[in-house]
């Protein structure tokens, strides 16, 4: 067929990484924003930036909760933490009142155990579920396609360091202004710094995935009793009937106490209590990720009258730890702001990554043919997703604060704005010339960013006059994050305003495109 | 002891980066390496990208400290690539002021 | 631009179609064999979840070697022996345990 290895390899990676790189750069994009998903979400709560997590969260927690839905068959409680300051409790609520799919969700202020008085917004949560569910698609189906694309990035990455000859002769290369060659040494560059990371968020992606996509020794090994595969591995037992028979919950201090003292020192991240106010009661803890590498789950079951610990889960074999390391070093939840950093900056230059490779593709096919049907369709899908994206995800965090606070179905309107904003920017460039189209996108987008922290400051009290003074990074990250950003959106469009020095030859191709 | 170990992954990159023909004329001036340099220069690289190890390991544990490793090389080789094009010269200066920044952080 | 049927093209891209559709699903299905072959190897627990994660490394080795080897009909026959020898070593386990 080709000639030669390599020359397949270059075929197999250019086509598996154009095919889906615009869903990849999206689904890295979101990826990376999710590192910071409770400070985002924080960010757009600016109601409870005084809030904090106190001492005797649990208690207030479970108290709260069986004010709330006393009868719930179970309630699943996200602890606090020290960069999310409120509770989420989901229950399942049955009987004719009963929504859509059962659940029921609210956030507790963990110093009350009462609902919080915040807008509604999804927050950060929005682009950590698009990340690998997208939006407004059945799950099971988006989830499928998500996988699909990593399938495809994964092949570009092996193929791309089969492809990439001179991996360390050119391991420090970059000619700017050099037109096509510049976008593939900067294309390189991305992917080779942090090729340790692509490979490991790209793989350990696919793995999160993988009771959906590789589900088969599921039914080999347990019979695909989904339900006992879910108690061994996640240490979730399936919830007993309520026996009918009232019996308080016991108290929860003690316990609390217990589990920290059995797993040295560890937080707890989730509590599960069913049947509660019944004699069949359980509480079940999970302890905290970020306390180590591994999500392995570690829990204590206890019963939930009595007090008496009925089940404990420690990690278990090695295929067991392996999963769990797996897991956890795709969420990346471990070692604090210095390594969050560090994924931060790997995440990013993978957007840039995929990205670079798309624009290389299509200024390469510019120059060697001319344009084309195809060719106009890369170029007008990476404007409007490249630079489009950044400008749909400000505009997300536009609309959380220009939104009335009191406003019906708010969370999802912040959520249209994004697709709007996204919609627009995928048909601007119909109507004009690809260089003005990236022009006046990625200056829209600094715009557009460099405007958040000015309607913060114009609508909140947690602006950054507030928030440095106050040491309050978490909340204030973000403002400058967004400022950051469009500074480099900014120098971006004025690099594309200037073009890099071409052949004359080329020149005309540029030109003619150019209009 | 992060900034130590940075330090010695930027210097160890910058002196390996400088080894190769096309580096070293962008920042000397001159492709031409005189052999005997260039081995030591490759050498001594290697060596102190592999002494960057150990402190992070020392500072993260065995757990998380190869992977604040992988992503700290990341961060010290980004600057090279940045600089060469444009400074040249600078990558070169910035190896001192990486090494007295490691000892400063070491000893502080 | 009309269109010309190019038979060196036609088998060309032919050629590209076909190790395309074993890749994705020929690898696939010998990923799949793979796993639950693999996943006899251990305990219930370990054996699923190794099996599982064993099965993308697999289905990448696969798309790779598929589009590595001289023809596309040898990559549907590799890819017909590798699922053969993992449905064999399945079978063979199953028995053992």
């Amino acid at each position: 067929m080709k000639n030669g290895f390599r020359q397949s390899m270059a075929w197999l990676h250019t086509w598996s990484g154009l095919v889906v790189g615009w869903v990849l750069f999206a689904v890295f994009l979101t990826g990376s924003v999710s590192y910071f998903r409770p400070e985002i979400s924080l960010w757009m709560r600016p109601e409870l930036h005084d809030a904090a997590a106190g001492t005797r969260a649990a208690e207030m927690i479970i108290a709260g909760m069986q004010r709330r839905a006393p009868d719930a068959p179970s309630w699943i409680i996200l602890m606090p933490s020290a960069r999310n300051p409120v509770a989420d409790v989901f229950w399942r609520e049955e009987g004719p009142n009963a929504s859509r799919r059962g659940f029921q969700q609210v956030q507790l202020d963990p110093r009350t155990g009462e609902g919080l008085a915040a807008r509604a917004t999804a927050g950060g949560d929005f682009f950590y579920a698009f990340h690998f569910q997208l939006f407004g698609l059945p799950i099971p189906l988006a989830r499928w396609i998500v996988s699909v694309c990593a399938m495809f990035m994964l092949v570009a990455i092996v193929s791309g360091i089969v492809t990439h000859r001179r991996i360390f002769a050119d391991f420090f290369t970059f000619r700017p202004r050099k037109g096509q060659r510049s976008w593939l040494d900067g294309h390189a560059a991305l992917a080779t710094l942090a090729l340790p990371y692509h490979l490991m968020i790209t793989y350990t992606g696919l793995i999160t995935l993988i009771a959906l996509t590789m589900p088969w020794p599921i039914l080999t090994n347990f019979q695909g009793d989904r339900t006992a595969y879910i108690a061994a591995v996640f240490g979730i037992n399936e919830r007993a009937p309520r026996s009918g028979r009232t019996a308080p919950l016991t108290p929860v201090g003690p316990l609390v106490a217990e589990a920290t003292a059995r797993w040295g020192g560890g937080t707890i991240g989730r509590i599960l209590v069913t049947n509660p106010g019944d004699a069949a009661a359980t509480i079940t803890f999970q302890q905290q990720d970020g306390d180590r590498l591994s999500v392995s789950r570690r829990t204590i079951t206890f019963n939930g009258v009595t007090g008496a610990v009925i089940a404990t889960r420690e990690p278990e074999g090695p295929a067991d730890a392996t999963r769990g390391v797996m897991y956890g070093l795709h969420v990346g939840r471990f070692g604090g702001g210095v390594m969050r950093a560090l994924f931060f900056v790997s995440a990013l230059m993978g957007s840039a990554m995929v990205a670079t490779g798309a624009i290389l593709w299509a200024v390469k096919r510019r120059q060697k043919a001319g344009g084309g049907a195809g060719a106009r369709l890369v170029e007008i899908l990476n404007v409007g997703t490249i630079a489009g994206l950044p400008a749909a995800m400000a505009v997300y965090l536009l609309a959380n604060r220009l939104l009335p606070p009191g406003m019906a179905g708010r969370a999802a309107w912040e959520v249209y704005c994004f697709f709007i904003a996204w919609l627009l920017m995928l048909l601007h460039p119909l109507l004009r010339s690809h260089r003005r189209a990236w022009q006046e996108q990625l200056w829209a987008g600094a715009l557009l960013l460099l405007a958040v922290p000015v309607v913060n400051a114009l609508t909140t009290h947690s602006h950054l006059g507030m928030t440095l003074p106050a040491g309050r990074w978490d909340i204030a990250g973000v403002d400058l994050a967004c400022l950051g950003f469009a500074v480099l959106l900014g120098c971006s469009a004025w690099m594309v305003r200037h073009p890099a020095t071409a052949t004359p030859r080329r020149r005309t191709a540029q030109a003619v495109a150019a209009e | 002891m992060t900034v130590l170990s940075f330090a010695l992954a930027y210097i160890g990159f910058s002196t390996l980066c400088v080894a190769m023909e096309r580096h070293h004329g962008e920042v000397f001036g001159t492709r031409r390496i005189p052999p005997r340099r260039q081995i030591t220069l490759r050498v001594a690289g290697w060596l102190l990208l592999a002494a960057s190890f150990p402190v992070v390991i020392t500072q993260w544990g065995w757990s998380f400290g190869p992977v604040a490793w992988c992503g700290m090389l990341t961060l010290a080789a980004l600057p090279i690539v940045l600089l060469l094009p444009w400074r040249p010269r600078l990558v070169l200066w910035l190896a001192p002021a990486a090494c007295m920044l490691g000892i400063l952080a070491a000893w502080g | 631009m009309a269109l010309t049927w190019n038979p060196l093209e036609a088998r060309r891209i032919g050629g590209i179609v076909s190790r395309s559709m074993a890749a994705i699903f020929g690898g696939y299905a010998v990923a799949a064999l793979a796993s639950i072959a693999l996943a006899r190897l251990g305990g219930r627990v370990e054996g699923a979840l190794a099996g599982m994660m064993a099965g993308y490394a697999i289905h990448t080795a696969a798309v790779i070697w598929v589009f590595a080897v001289r023809t596309a009909l040898r990559a549907w026959i590799g890819l017909a022996a590798a699922a053969g020898s993992f449905a064999a070593m399945f079978f063979l386990l199953g028995h053992a345990a």
